[in-house]
């Protein structure tokens, strides 16, 4: 049986399935009144550029260890039940899905505020790295709101 | 020899290489690093100035006087996807 980290905090280059991840978190418990997700994907403009496909670069190791630092402190500072959060590395098609956070709480208004918060700090603190292929050539992203 | 670790465009600016071999000969600290990259990389020498990439040992973020042990990971960490991690 895999841990409860190796369940809920993946990094990995295939893609997920959204429903699979929110029954995941549905069957932890049956306190669970509401999920809130975010789902973030690819778009095919940045900055007025058209974007064609994106890469991931991720830290191996640290980039784990920062999700798993992220789920921890939702699970004490919020009235959550469980989060799952996962992110894609590798080459992504415009459209296709980059993130996933899933909150499960009793009722809705943690579950939204838990899950804003997890996608903030997982893009504030999680060493990822996005690489835009546009027409004009390969741009490093630095940053996004 | 210390092995540094690169990411996104530090891996760029150094030819596309994954990583650094590098031999700190006057000093143990990450600022003594940072000299050597000035030396021989002075693009990611001078974001690291800028602050724009960090350094980390031992997946943490570093400081110019955090010492550098045998065996230490090391890396370069340009800015995160999702916005500046400082």
């Amino acid at each position: 049986m895999p841990t409860d980290d190796a369940q809920f905090v993946r990094v990995q280059r295939e893609d997920f399935s959204v429903d699979a991840e929110i029954n995941l978190v549905r069957g932890r418990s049956k306190r669970i009144g509401g999920i809130s997700i975010f789902l973030g994907t690819a778009r095919d403009r940045s900055k007025g550029r058209e974007v064609v496909s994106i890469t991931f670069d991720h830290y191996e190791g640290m980039a784990q260890r920062k999700l798993r630092e992220i789920r921890e402190r939702a699970m004490k500072d919020f009235d959550i039940i469980e989060v799952a959060i996962l992110h894609r590395y590798g080459e992504i098609g415009i459209g296709d899905n980059i993130v996933l956070i899933v909150v499960g709480a009793e009722h809705r208004a943690e579950a939204f505020r838990a899950c804003q918060w997890a996608i903030d700090e997982l893009k504030r603190i999680t060493p990822i790295w996005k690489l835009e292929y546009t027409p004009e050539g390969e741009v490093w992203v630095e940053e996004h709101p | 020899m210390i092995t540094v670790r690169l990411f996104g465009m530090t891996k760029s600016l150094a030819g596309n290489q994954d990583s650094l071999s590098l031999a700190l000969t006057n000093g143990r600290q990450v600022k003594d690093l940072v000299e050597l990259l000035d030396a021989g990389y002075p693009m990611i020498g001078e974001l690291i100035h800028k602050k724009k990439v960090l350094v980390s040992v031992n997946q943490e973020i570093a400081h110019e006087e955090t010492e550098i042990l045998d065996g230490d990971e090391l890396a370069l960490l340009p800015p995160f996807a999702g916005g500046t991690p400082w």
